[in-house]
């Protein structure tokens, strides 16, 4: 029993990372009707921007007269809003002139540009290839209760998620600029007849995403201790799949499919003889069975074209 | 007639030796300094061509009324490349990967020139084709020419498997399905102890031709040829035969039916096409292609290794489509043989490959999406 509790709690930690990458894939799919293929280096990138800020406030001294409890928080605000920047600035040189064009060519573009992304933090990093050790930012205590190893970090990364999650929802429900996301995501021209300004509201909806995205990445480096460049390409597919099985378009869905790839992958791990080094390929294997019987996801609706 | 026609035919042979000289000499050089000075000198004739008319529409006359003579010319040429370059194996070498990506973005092209399928598995046909065989010859000393066929036949194989989902999903999903894919029999071959897991497969022996292994060094017209050179006319037989096979599928009926779902899915199932066949013909024949120059690859290198059939390789082979112009087939080998070459040539930059490979896609699709090829407008005659 102790067993399946303690993987329980590592399948929901591995959900949350899954459902973080996810909702930015939902929010892009909703806003714009395109796939950010480089989305999960977009969020690696914001572990390898912490990582840097990190080093950067060891270097000038930041870390010796500010306390952990507030430099830790504000390092990660920081990275959070300079991934988000970056996720714009992408959005800008590399999804919009396409807006227009055959969905093909975003689909290529976007998986060129998280080349490039790997690519370009791999050769500004020394031995770049080699994975990098992210810094122990969050507490390392453990306890044990009833049979069951709890991490002060792990808990501190979900609720973090818990937070950031419901007030991302709280976001698009309650502010203009999450009315306008909404308004775009259920029919950008009639948005636009409505006089919200699409441009600027795809570019919240990217910094938004992208930021959550950072925080993702910063728990892949948290809970592994290291980071590799090419991360983001799992990353990316895995919370492609998250968002198709959950239904791509709904944030709701994030949720539900994030933590069902982390079952999935806890449980083969665990249960699975000899199933360690296949986990990816479960997953894999419940994301094409979902497409094959329901390409619509859980929550998403069945869409017809129209002609 | 008769002398103005040889006249003619001597001022096309005489154009295409030129060109063929030019290629061999910018072959040869290794200087970073040089090969710029090449390539500047090639995008010069290139932009000179487009501008002068005149001179762009009697050339394209003469190669029009002499296909056989213009055709049978290259050939000839491209059969004493390897005397050319007898003293250095490497150049070879690079002529059969130039050669082996050639199949696989022609493969590719089936899919993502003529129908508008973006598939990222194609490293994974290309590494089962290559597994297949190479487990076959070192396990079962079954020769190579067999193991082409049954390489080819299992990867065409794998191509109906990906192409089921594909009955289903479309765009985005469809292209999730292929990348997973992709991943899923990379894993397995890393982590299969049957395949040799991450160490792979060494020792895959060389095929042989009438007693004549693959390993020695050819001799042709009392030459001495590097044993690449074997390799050499083994891909030109297949890169030719691929060439014939997909021109011959562009003008048939089925190329028009996969260019009639790229330009409208529901357009095309309205007229009583069946997408679903063929797109899954698009796949089987990708795979196909895929696995025979797998199988080469293995037997030629003699080593195989997961590493050797990553993701990257199927962006790579995407790239070069895209670069040389997709549904193009003479684009698309142009496109191929320019990214193999141009990384050999600029050794140098080594570490920037990928993300030149990168930026070339981004800013081709955003400023020429048609490639420096563009797919040729249909015509049909009375």
């Amino acid at each position: 029993m102790a067993e399946i509790l303690q993987q329980l709690i590592n399948a929901l930690l591995l959900g949350c990372t899954y459902t973080l990458i996810a909702i930015g894939f939902n929010l892009f799919f909703g806003a714009l009707n395109v796939v950010h293929f480089s989305h999960g280096d977009v969020c690696i990138l914001g572990a390898f921007m912490t990582l840097i800020l990190y080093e950067l406030a060891k270097f000038l001294g930041v870390v010796t007269f500010l306390p952990g409890f507030l430099f830790v928080p504000l390092l990660i605000i920081v990275a959070m809003i300079l991934t988000g920047l970056i996720g714009t600035f992408f959005e800008r040189v590399v999804i919009r002139p396409f807006r227009y064009a055959p969905l093909l060519m975003v689909l290529v573009a976007t998986v060129a540009l998280g080349m490039v992304i790997r690519e370009t933090v791999r050769l500004s990093f020394p031995h770049g290839s080699n994975p990098q050790i992210f810094p122990r930012i969050l507490p390392q205590a453990s306890f044990e209760w009833g049979g069951v190893l709890l991490r002060a970090d792990n808990m501190i990364i979900f609720g973090t998620t818990l937070f950031l999650i419901s007030m991302m929802f709280l976001f698009i429900k309650r502010t203009r600029i999450g009315a306008a996301i909404r308004a775009v995501s259920q029919d950008s021209e009639a948005a636009a007849m409505m006089g919200i300004n699409i441009d600027r509201t795809v570019a919240a909806t990217f910094l938004i995403g992208s930021a959550l995205g950072a925080i993702a990445g910063i728990l892949i480096g948290a809970y592994n201790n290291i980071i590799r460049f090419d991360m983001g390409l799992m990353g990316g597919v895995k919370g492609f799949s998250a968002a198709v099985v959950g239904g791509l378009g709904n944030v709701y869905g994030a949720i539900i499919g994030g933590l069902i790839l982390g079952v999935v992958e806890t449980f083969a791990a665990a249960f699975i003889p000899g199933g360690t080094p296949y986990t990816d390929v479960f997953a894999f294997l419940v994301v094409i069975f979902f497409l094959v019987f329901k390409p619509s996801g859980i929550l998403g609706e069945k869409v017809y074209e129209k002609v | 007639m008769l002398p103005r026609t040889i006249g003619r035919a001597i001022l096309l042979l005489s154009v295409e030796a030129f060109f063929f000289i030019l290629f061999a000499a910018f072959m040869k050089t290794y200087d970073t300094g040089k090969v710029i000075a090449f390539l500047l000198f090639f995008i010069g004739v290139g932009v000179m061509f487009r501008k002068l008319d005149r001179a762009r529409l009697a050339l394209t006359d003469l190669f029009k009324e002499m296909k056989i003579v213009a055709g049978a010319g290259f050939v000839l040429m491209l059969l004493t490349l390897p005397f050319i370059f007898q003293s250095s194996p490497y150049l070879v070498h690079i002529c059969v990967m130039a050669g082996l990506f050639a199949i696989l973005a022609l493969g590719l092209n089936f899919q993502l020139g003529s129908t508008n399928v973006v598939n990222f598995a194609t490293a994974a046909s290309y590494g089962i084709g290559a597994y297949a065989s190479a487990l076959l010859a070192v396990h079962f000393h079954i020769s190579f020419w067999l193991g082409l066929v049954v390489g080819g036949s299992l990867a065409s194989l794998f191509g109906l498997l990906l192409g089921i989902p594909c009955m289903k999903t479309k765009d985005y999903y469809l292209s999730l399905v292929t990348i997973a894919f992709g991943l899923i029999v990379y894993i397995l071959l890393v982590n299969f102890s049957w395949t040799g897991g991450p160490n792979g497969i060494p020792n895959i022996p060389p095929p042989s031709l009438f007693g004549h292994s693959f390993k020695d060094p050819l001799s042709l017209f009392g030459y001495q040829l590097p044993f690449q050179s074997n390799y050499y006319y083994l891909i030109f037989v297949l890169v030719g035969g691929s060439i014939f096979v997909a021109n011959r599928l562009h003008h048939s009926r089925v190329g028009l039916t996969w260019n009639a779902i790229r330009e409208d899915e529901i357009a095309a199932r309205c007229h009583g096409i069946d997408v679903t066949w063929y797109k899954i013909l698009a796949f089987c024949i990708d795979a196909f292609f895929g696995g025979v120059a797998g199988t080469v690859y293995a037997h030629y290198i003699g080593f195989i290794s997961p590493e050797n059939f990553a993701f990257i390789v199927s962006v790579v082979v995407v790239t070069m489509v895209i670069l040389g112009g997709m549904d193009n087939v003479f684009g698309v080998i142009i496109g191929a043989i320019l990214l193999t070459i141009l990384p050999e040539k600029f050794r140098a930059f080594e570490d920037f490959r990928v993300l030149i490979y990168g930026v070339i896609v981004v800013t081709m699709l955003m400023f020429r999406p048609q490639g420096l090829f563009p797919q040729k407008m249909r015509i049909y005659k009375k």
